[in-house]
C-alpha cells in the first residue's frame, strides 16, 4: 500500500516537472546544435558553407535532393565556352535596414570573396561584374561546373562602397537580406536573430531563434530539463529522449573509409618527405578482398551504436553516386577466392604471403576519434580470418601528414554537398598533394569521366560523368573496378526534437554534425494547437 | 627620491626583460608545436578547398615566411603598439583579449578575493589552539583541497549544485535568449556563483595552511609568552599578535598565485562553459592562433608580475619595518 502510494507521488511530481507550460507556438526556438563559427558571420570567410547562413541570401538554393532552385537569382544560364555565369536578379531584394539589393552588391561579394582567404574557396573565379541593376556575369578561369556550389552558398554581403557596406567589423555586426537578423552574439554563448522585416521571401515561422552554443553534457542536461526544442545528441548519450522530445536520425554522407596507398613502395617521397607507396594494398585483389570481407553492418553495431549506415562510396544516396555501387559484404568465402586467385596463399600462421611479402599493413586514425579507433580495431578483427593482418595505429595528424600519409592505409572521414569532393579524392592531377588524392590513385579513364563532368553544360548533365568515374562498365575508382577505397560507414546525425517541432524533409547531411540542419529552417513548421 | 627612481626603473628594466623572454618562449613552443594552423582553421573542410586556396590562406596569415622573419614582423607590430589580428576569430587581439578580460574578471575577482579572506580567517583560527578541534577540522579541509585537481572539483560541483540540486545554472553566463542588456544583477551572479566558488576553493587551502604555520611560530614565541602572562587570553594574543605577523605570507601568496589562478580559471571556464579569457587561450592554443597566443602569455605576465611588485608595495604599507628599512 505504502510503496504504491510512494510510486504514484513520484510519478505525479516527474509528470508536474516535465509538462510543457504552455502550449501553441513559442515566441522563441531554443536550439543546441553547436555551429558556433569562431570567426564571425562573414560569408566571404565561409559562413554560411553548409546549413542556413540565416543573415544573408545566396544566388541560388537547394531543395532536400540538392536541386538548385531560385533564390536572390531567378533565372541563370552558363555560356557554350563554360566559363561565363549570368544571373538575372530579383528585384525586390533588400538589405535587414532596408536598403535594395543590387548587382553591385553581389559582384563585390564574389570580388572580394575571391581575395579573402577563407574557407570560402572561389580560387577558380576570374572576375565577377555588373551588367546592369540586376544582372551580374561571373567569369572563370577554367571549366568548372562545381562551381554552382558557391552560388549555393555565398551569401551575398553590401559593397563596401555603400555607406552601410562592408567593413573589417562585418563578422560581428551583418548585414543581409537573409531571413533573420542579428540582435545579439554572446560569443562562446548563444546567438539571439530575430526575423528581418524586409526579407522577400515567405515570413519565416519562427519570430526568434536562439542558439546555445554549449558542450554535449550540457546540452543534455538542457534537453532533459525542457529548455531546448532541438538538440544535437552524440549517439553514446541519444538512447533515451527525455519527456515531450523524440530522437530524430538524419541520414548523412559524413561517411568514414579506408584510404589505400596505390603505388608500390619505390623508396620515393613526397616533397614533405612521407615515403610513398605500400607493396600490400597497392595489389587491387587485396583492396577487392578488403571490400568483400567487411560486414559493415557490424561496423555500424560496434562502432556507431547502431546509428548509422553501411557505405560503399564517398557520396552514397547523392545524385552523384551511382545508386548500383554495393557489395554483398561480409563475405569471406568470395574475398578468399579473390586473394587465391591472386596468388596470396595462406600460411600455418594464419597469415597470407605472396613472394614471400606478407598481407600485412598499418591502418592509421587520428588519435583521439574514439569513433575512428573503434572502426579501425573491427576493420582488424574482421579482416584477421580472412589472411590479413591490419594493425590499428592512433597518431597525431602531423604525424600522419609526416609519415603514414602516403603510406599507410588512413581512416578518413569525409563527406561534401558538392562532387568536387570526388575530384580532389580521385583525380591524378592532385595525387599525392596533401590529404586530397594521397593514395596516388591515377587512372586516366577516370581522370577523362571527372574532366567531363567539369565540363559539363549544365550541374544536371554533369552527374552522369560523376557515376561514370565510379564505375562505367569496365572501370571505375568504386569497389566495382580499381577499389581505390574500402569505404565503411555513413553516419547517422542525432537530435532530441520537441514533439511540436515539425522539421520537414530533412535531406542529406554532409560531414559535420549539428548545424547543418538548419538548411531547410524556413520549412520548420510548429504543430502543436495554443 | 633617486633612489626610488632608480630602483623603479630597475623594476621596469626587469620587467621588459621578463615579457621578452616570455614572448620568446611562447614564440617558440608555438613554432614548435605540431598543429598546422591552416588545417586546424579548416577543419572538416580540409578536402573541400583548392591547394590555390590553402596557399591563398596560409599568405593572409603570414605563415608561409621563415619563423625569424614571421617573430621580426611581430615584434615590429608590437613596438608600434599593434598586438595584431586574431585568426581564430578574425578580429584585433587587442579587442579579443579586451572583451574577454572583462568577462572573466569578475569570475577572478571574487574568486581571488573569496580564496584569500577565507584562507586567512581559516588559517588565523586553525593556528590559534594548536591541535584543537578547529585545527585539525581545518587542516583536513586544507589537505583534501589542496590535493584536489581544479577540473574534477568543478564537475563534482555541476553535478551536485546544477544537475542534481538544481540550485546553480548549468552553463554560461546568462539564460538562454536574454540579452545582455538585459540581464538583471541578480541573474548575472546567480550565474557567476559556482564558478568562482569553485575557483575560490583553488586558492584556499595554500594560503590557510601556510598562515597557520606562522601563527604556530608566533603562538609559541617570546612575544606570545609574554602577552599570557600579561594576562591575554589565546584570542586576544592571535588577533593582536599573530593575524598581524600571519598577513605578510598571506599577502605574497595571494599576490604570487594570480598566475593559478589564471590557470584554474582556464579548467573552470571550461568545464562551466564560461566564455573569458580562459577559452579564449585554450583555442588559440589548439588551433595555433600564434598573435592571440603571444599576447596572452603577455598579457598574463603583465598581470601577475604588476601583482607581485604591489605585494611589495603592500609590504611596506603593511610591515613599518619594512618600510623603516628602505628609508
Amino acid at each position: 500500500m505504502s510503496l504504491s502510494r510512494c510510486r504514484w507521488l513520484v510519478a505525479a511530481t516527474l509528470a508536474l516537472a516535465f509538462s510543457p507550460l504552455a502550449a501553441g507556438a513559442p515566441s522563441q526556438l531554443v536550439l543546441a546544435i553547436g555551429g558556433e563559427p569562431d570567426d564571425g558571420f562573414d560569408p566571404l570567410l565561409g559562413w554560411g558553407h553548409y546549413g542556413h547562413p540565416l543573415f544573408q541570401s545566396t544566388l541560388l538554393s537547394r531543395d532536400a535532393e540538392l536541386a538548385s532552385q531560385p533564390e536572390l537569382g531567378h533565372d541563370w544560364s552558363l555560356s557554350d565556352d563554360r566559363l561565363r555565369w549570368t544571373l538575372q536578379l530579383r528585384d525586390d531584394a533588400r538589405f535587414s535596414d532596408g536598403t535594395p539589393l543590387t548587382a553591385a552588391d553581389v559582384a563585390f561579394t564574389f570580388n572580394a570573396a575571391a581575395r579573402a582567404g577563407g574557407r570560402a574557396d572561389l580560387s577558380v573565379l576570374a572576375s565577377a561584374e555588373a551588367l546592369d541593376d540586376h544582372r551580374v556575369r561571373l567569369t572563370l578561369t577554367e571549366p568548372r561546373i562545381t562551381f554552382v556550389e558557391t552560388l549555393h552558398t555565398l551569401g551575398i554581403v553590401p559593397d563596401a562602397d555603400r555607406d552601410n557596406g562592408y567593413h573589417d567589423g562585418y563578422a560581428r555586426a551583418p548585414l543581409g537580406s537573409g531571413p533573420y537578423r542579428l540582435v545579439e552574439w554572446q560569443e562562446g554563448e548563444q546567438l539571439i536573430v530575430e526575423r528581418n522585416p524586409h526579407y522577400h521571401g515567405d515570413t519565416p515561422p519562427f519570430e526568434r531563434l536562439v542558439f546555445r552554443f554549449t558542450g554535449e553534457d550540457t546540452t543534455l542536461a538542457a534537453a532533459n530539463a525542457g529548455d531546448l526544442q532541438l538538440a544535437a545528441i552524440a549517439p553514446a548519450l541519444a538512447a533515451q529522449p527525455p519527456t515531450g522530445m523524440h530522437r530524430v536520425a538524419m541520414q548523412s554522407v559524413d561517411n568514414r573509409g579506408i584510404l589505400f596507398p596505390m603505388r608500390r613502395a619505390s623508396g620515393d617521397t613526397s616533397a614533405s618527405g612521407a615515403p610513398i607507396g605500400n607493396d600490400v594494398t597497392a595489389d587491387p585483389a587485396i583492396r577487392q578482398a578488403i571490400n568483400l570481407a567487411l560486414d559493415r553492418e557490424l561496423l555500424v553495431e560496434v562502432a556507431l551504436h547502431g546509428f548509422g549506415q553501411p557505405a560503399y562510396g564517398p557520396a552514397d544516396g547523392l545524385p552523384w553516386s551511382d545508386p548500383a555501387e554495393r557489395v554483398d559484404d561480409g563475405d569471406l568465402q568470395a574475398a578468399a577466392e579473390r586473394l587465391d586467385a591472386a596468388g596470396w596463399q595462406l600460411q600455418d600462421d594464419g597469415l597470407r604471403r605472396r613472394d614471400g611479402q606478407a598481407a600485412r599493413f598499418h591502418l592509421t586514425y587520428p588519435a583521439g576519434d574514439t569513433t575512428r579507433q573503434l572502426l579501425a580495431e573491427s576493420v582488424a578483427e574482421l579482416l584477421r580470418p580472412l589472411g590479413i593482418a591490419v594493425e590499428p595505429m592512433g597518431r597525431h595528424w602531423d604525424e600522419i601528414r609526416r609519415e603514414a600519409l602516403h603510406q599507410d592505409a588512413i581512416l578518413f572521414g569525409w563527406g561534401s554537398h558538392s562532387p568536387q569532393e570526388i575530384y580532389y579524392l580521385y583525380h591524378s592531377q592532385h595525387a599525392g598533394q596533401d590529404y586530397y588524392n594521397s593514395g596516388f590513385y591515377a587512372n586516366p579513364a577516370v581522370d577523362a569521366h571527372l574532366e567531363a563532368a567539369q565540363n559539363a553544360a549544365s550541374f544536371d548533365a554533369s552527374l552522369p560523368h560523376w557515376r561514370a568515374a565510379q564505375w562505367d562498365g569496365a572501370q571505375g575508382y568504386g569497389v566495382r573496378g580499381d577499389a581505390a577505397w574500402a569505404w565503411l560507414v555513413n553516419l547517422e546525425h542525432l537530435y532530441f526534437v520537441d514533439d511540436c517541432l515539425d522539421l520537414g524533409e530533412l535531406g542529406v547531411a554532409p560531414h559535420g554534425h549539428g548545424w547543418p540542419i538548419t538548411a531547410n529552417l524556413l520549412d520548420w513548421q510548429w504543430q502543436c494547437e495554443g | 627620491m633617486t633612489c626610488l627612481i632608480a630602483a623603479l626603473g630597475r623594476r621596469l628594466l626587469r620587467l621588459i626583460a621578463v615579457l621578452g623572454i616570455v614572448a620568446l618562449a611562447a614564440f617558440g613552443l608555438m613554432q614548435a608545436s605540431p598543429v598546422d594552423p591552416v588545417d586546424a582553421y579548416l577543419g572538416a573542410q580540409l578536402a573541400q578547398v583548392s591547394p590555390e586556396q590553402r596557399a591563398l590562406i596560409a599568405e593572409r596569415w603570414g605563415v608561409d615566411q621563415p619563423a625569424v622573419q614571421q617573430f621580426r614582423l611581430w615584434l615590429g607590430n608590437l613596438l608600434r603598439g599593434e598586438l595584431g589580428w586574431s585568426r581564430v576569430y578574425n578580429a584585433p587581439v587587442g579587442e579579443v583579449i579586451g572583451t574577454r578580460f572583462l568577462a572573466s574578471l569578475p569570475l577572478l575577482a571574487s574568486a581571488w578575493l573569496g580564496a584569500t579572506l577565507f584562507g586567512f580567517i581559516l588559517g588565523v583560527v586553525a593556528g590559534t589552539r594548536e591541535d584543537g578541534w578547529a585545527d585539525r577540522w581545518i587542516r583536513r579541509y586544507a589537505y583534501t583541497l589542496a590535493s584536489t585537481p581544479t577540473f574534477w572539483l568543478a564537475i563534482l560541483a555541476l553535478l551536485l549544485f546544477s544537475v542534481a540540486l538544481g540550485w546553480t545554472p548549468v552553463c554560461c553566463a546568462g539564460p538562454a535568449g536574454v540579452t545582455r542588456d538585459e540581464l538583471g544583477l541578480a541573474t548575472r551572479l546567480h550565474h557567476l556563483l559556482l564558478p568562482a566558488l569553485t575557483l575560490s576553493l583553488l586558492g584556499v587551502a595554500q594560503i590557510t595552511l601556510h598562515t597557520r604555520a606562522r601563527m604556530l611560530e608566533l603562538m609559541r614565541s617570546e612575544i606570545a609568552l609574554h602577552a599570557f602572562a600579561q594576562g591575554a587570553s589565546r584570542r586576544e594574543v592571535a588577533w593582536r599578535h599573530g593575524a598581524r605577523h600571519a598577513c605578510l605570507p598571506a599577502l605574497t601568496l595571494a599576490f604570487a598565485s594570480l598566475g593559478e589562478l589564471f590557470g584554474g580559471a582556464i579548467l573552470v571556464e571550461q568545464v562551466f562553459a564560461y566564455p573569458g579569457l580562459g577559452r579564449a587561450t585554450v583555442e588559440a592554443g589548439l588551433r595555433s592562433d600564434v598573435p592571440l597566443l603571444l599576447a596572452i602569455a603577455l598579457f598574463t605576465a603583465l598581470f601577475v608580475s604588476l601583482g607581485n611588485a604591489l605585494a611589495d608595495g603592500l609590504y611596506r604599507l603593511v610591515d613599518p619595518r619594512l618600510r623603516e628599512a628602505y628609508q
